[in-house]
């Protein structure tokens, strides 16, 4: 198959699970219990002022004409007006979106970059001390749960040791190049929070592949041949043993955005996954699916991206 | 990307993500702000501090009219001045308004004062409040503001400080009511934009225009919202606000925003503190606690539509089995006071009944009601008696209560099913009248007529019994009309008399109000509930951190 009926194929796939996506996202909303014009309003408010309210939000139409008014709507690009803010839904996420791209991009690099050091140094050193410590510690960080490490973090780097901020995304009064530091003082605690949840499976995977492609007639040969056993490891095992890694990064940026939104909220940092928890609390319908449609597009073009690597990475399966 | 080699292929995507990624937050970067208007020089009292307030939500809606979240009436709060405010026993005081009152049954008016401006220049004057109250009638915004004029009918500018208002009939508590829950906007931004309930009000026109103490200038949706010191704002002492800036910073919930209390990156903590911290953060070095009085009231409603609740014994009982002490002392550390089961709390001092009395934790005494209104215990002294009862479950002190509630009727032969919901359920059930009863609370029950009328009297939108007394109704339209103050009060005191012996509603307590600051600042003035508390605007605009 060529390059581009590959890339047509992913593509079509994409569309479809985005679809798939939005069409979920607006039929789970309409079936929470509530509805926004009591979420927003006063409790004194009359009937008569709640339904002036709902006609207002469309949500007095049928399900099928508000679906596809919906559809219509988001074919010409646009995602509606928050109900709550009565600002265009686009404008409101894209204030946000650029801290959670920072702070899921953040996570995933810095995931890459201890986990593939930890996941060679546990398989080059299978069963001495060095492997089992860094098993438990996988082991333990796949347990963990984003606001628990969050909060001990908070108590203990916050405000016992007076490490890093309780929360926020910058320091008010900042600016220039101090406000650049503060980003990153304020990115250091969230960031470590989603870091450490991800970290384990990724170092795991790595560790099993690693020493799966140690074992193989290549590096036997490699060996015979005089090769060094750091050039073996890393120039060559670690290379074949990167495939099922990258899946499984691609496969963690959906989990990565789910626990954006926990990070985000524990932390009050100031992104898209904190902007969803205060839309759900006041059944801000647009909002949310503005948020949800992002994500949504968000893990289909990290996936599509993922296999296309993958391709890159390994030839045979361009080939295939 | 054929004719790079592959290192060169993976710098090429990673930079390139790093890039972007560092342009979207670039974009983000703040300015340099640039040196101050003139305007201060004069103001020897004004400080060069930042107030850090600490709140649990976003600002939702800017436009005061709409917004109905505390963060949204907080931060507003300092820019759209009020015409009234509230004093600890719930009578109104002048703020921007200096006169109030009736000039004939069915008018009421506002005098306002002539040195108030917005952050513009433009004068505030009468025409800005005639414009708000019209804009607010004629477009049902969703927020408090319209809830209070359903008998109002046009306000009109009769000179630069004077609005009269007509009303549908005689109303003796509308002229109150407007005064406090309405707030002033200003004309000449709000009228351009059209209808005022779709208004966002969020600066995109060109910033905000202030009358209140501090004028919003920068919004991190999510993190905070950055608000500077106005050039006058007459109701301050030395008229300048003495903080050059407020901020707003918001944190998950109140105990991020204790922790951040404690790490000193807030200075005030605006929600009410949780009974159980009250004590601690008293002790606690460097932190100081203020009081402020609760306006509100905590209760349970029996629904009567059920069959059962709709005997008056059956409530009765209901009402004899709950221990509302051992309620005070254990959900609420003791940071809270009977209302004598009355709606006329003794914060109303005017109004406030004391031979009205608390109903007695007495199981047999329930007992004996059930068995006169024909019902039997069984071998295990049940009556067969189950209502479910419903509460918020992000509202912890009525989590806690509501299972006392249950143990205590258990006792009286009386099952009670707990239902507690996440919000929007619990509204949508309170909304439906989906519960037999309903456990929460108010905030603000300042007023007799409003209270009364929105909770008794049929077609209410907080009358959770679903009660419909003719007797009552008569009580409260009579004293709706009741100009003179020993009339109104004696009416609502029989009004209330009648409430707690058929048990239409069962108020359980006011809880007293405590907040967190750092002891370096002071002057704060505290007003009454949590929406005032100590960061009303003049409270805010006094606020002097200490040299240190």
């Amino acid at each position: 198959m060529s390059i581009a009926a590959f890339a047509a194929r992913r593509l079509g796939r994409g569309v479809l699970t985005v679809w798939f996506a939005v069409t979920v996202t607006f039929l789970l909303l309409r079936l929470l219990p509530g509805d926004p014009a009591l979420a927003v309003s006063s409790p004194t408010q009359t009937e008569a002022t709640r339904a002036l309210l709902l006609t207002q939000y469309g949500l007095d139409k049928p399900l099928v004409e508000q679906y596809l008014l919906y559809l219509a709507q988001l074919l010409q690009g646009n995602l509606g007006t928050s109900f709550t803010q009565s600002v265009p839904v686009l404008d409101v996420l894209l204030v946000r979106l650029p801290w959670t791209v920072l702070l899921t991009f953040s996570a995933l690099v810095l995931t890459v970059l201890v986990g593939v050091p930890l996941g060679v140094l546990a398989a080059s050193r299978r069963g001495g001390f060095l492997d089992k410590a860094v098993q438990v510690f996988g082991v333990t960080g796949q347990s963990l749960f984003v606001p628990s490490i969050g909060v001990l973090l908070l108590f203990v780097a916050g405000l016992e040791l007076r490490w890093a901020p309780i929360g926020g995304a910058y320091s008010e009064g900042t600016y220039g190049g101090q406000w650049y530091l503060s980003v990153l003082h304020h990115l250091v605690l969230p960031c470590l929070s989603l870091t450490l949840v991800q970290l384990g499976s990724y170092v795991l995977t790595l560790r099993a592949t690693l020493v799966d492609a140690l074992a193989d007639d290549y590096v036997v040969l490699a060996r015979a041949n005089g090769l060094s056993e750091r050039r073996i490891l890393w120039k060559h095992a670690l290379r074949n043993a990167l495939l099922p890694a990258t899946t499984l990064i691609g496969l963690q940026l959906g989990f990565l955005v789910g626990g954006a939104v926990l990070t985000e909220t524990v932390f009050a940092y100031p992104g898209v996954g904190r902007g969803i928890y205060e839309a759900v609390t006041q059944l801000d319908f647009p909002v949310l699916q503005g948020a949800f449609l992002m994500l949504a597009l968000t893990v289909v073009l990290a996936n599509t991206v993922t296999d296309l690597v993958y391709g890159w990475l390994d030839p045979r399966v361009k080939a295939s | 990307m054929a004719g790079l080699e592959r290192p060169a292929r993976r710098a090429v995507i990673v930079g390139g993500l790093g890039g972007l990624s560092a342009a979207a937050i670039a974009a983000c970067a703040p300015s340099a702000p640039e040196e101050p208007a003139g305007g201060e020089e004069g103001a020897s009292s004004a400080g060069t501090e930042t107030l850090t307030i600490a709140t649990t939500t976003d600002v939702v809606n800017f436009n005061p009219v709409v917004g109905n979240s505390r963060s949204d009436q907080w931060v507003t709060g300092l820019m759209y001045p009020r015409l009234l405010t509230i004093a600890g026993d719930g009578t109104k005081e002048a703020e921007l308004a200096t006169e109030w009152g009736y000039v004939d049954p069915t008018t009421g008016y506002y005098e306002i004062r002539g040195d108030f401006a917005w952050s513009d220049g433009t004068p505030l004057t009468a025409g800005d409040v005639a414009w708000t109250l019209n804009a607010v009638k004629r477009d049902a915004p969703s927020g408090t503001f319209y809830g209070q004029l359903a008998e109002f009918v046009q306000a009109t500018a009769v000179s630069d400080t004077r609005v009269e208002f007509t009303m549908t009939a005689p109303n003796s508590s509308l002229v109150d009511e407007i005064g406090f829950w309405g707030c002033v906007v200003p004309r000449h931004v709000f009228e351009p934009a059209g209808s005022i309930a779709d208004f966002a009000n969020d600066g995109s026109g060109g910033g905000w225009v202030s009358a209140g103490p501090y004028v919003l200038t920068a919004v991190q949706a999510g993190q905070s919202y950055t608000l500077e010191r106005v050039a006058k704002y007459p109701l301050v002492e030395g008229g300048v606000p003495v903080a050059a800036k407020v901020v707003y910073r918001v944190f998950p919930d109140v105990n991020t925003e204790i922790l951040a209390l404690r790490s000193g990156e807030a200075d005030v903590i605006a929600n009410a503190l949780p009974p159980a911290q009250v004590e601690q953060l008293r002790g606690t070095d460097g932190l100081a606690v203020q009081e402020a009085t609760g306006l509100g009231y905590a209760h349970m409603v029996y629904n009567m539509d059920n069959p059962d609740l709709a005997k008056t014994e059956v409530r009765q009982a209901l009402a004899r089995a709950a221990d509302y002490e051992a309620i005070r002392q254990v959900a609420l550390s003791g940071q809270a006071v009977s209302t004598g089961s009355s709606p006329l709390m003794p914060v109303l001092a005017r109004y406030h009944d004391p031979s009205i009395t608390e109903y007695p934790f007495d199981p047999d005494a329930s007992r004996a009601l059930l068995q006169r209104a024909g019902y039997t215990a069984d071998a295990d002294g049940m009556f067969g008696l189950s209502f479910r009862l419903i509460y918020s479950l992000q509202d912890s002190v009525t989590s806690q209560w509501a299972q006392m509630v249950k143990d205590s009727s258990a006792q009286a032969g009386i099952e009670i099913r707990l239902q507690g919901s996440e919000r929007n359920t619990y509204l949508a059930q309170t909304n439906d009248g989906d519960y037999d009863v309903y456990a929460g609370n108010f905030a603000i029950m300042d007023d007799p007529v409003l209270n009364f009328s929105l909770s008794y009297l049929p077609g209410g939108a907080i009358n959770y019994t679903n009660v419909d007394d003719p007797a009552l109704n008569e009580l409260i339209a009579q004293g709706a009309r009741a100009t003179d103050l020993d009339e109104k009060v004696a009416v609502f005191r029989e009004a209330a008399k009648l409430v707690h012996e058929q048990v239409y509603d069962n108020i359980m307590y006011t809880q007293n109000l405590f907040f967190a600051h750092s002891d370096e600042w002071s002057g704060f003035i505290s007003r009454p509930s949590e929406l005032l508390s100590i960061i009303n605007p003049v409270s805010v605009a006094s606020a002097t951190k200490s040299a240190s």
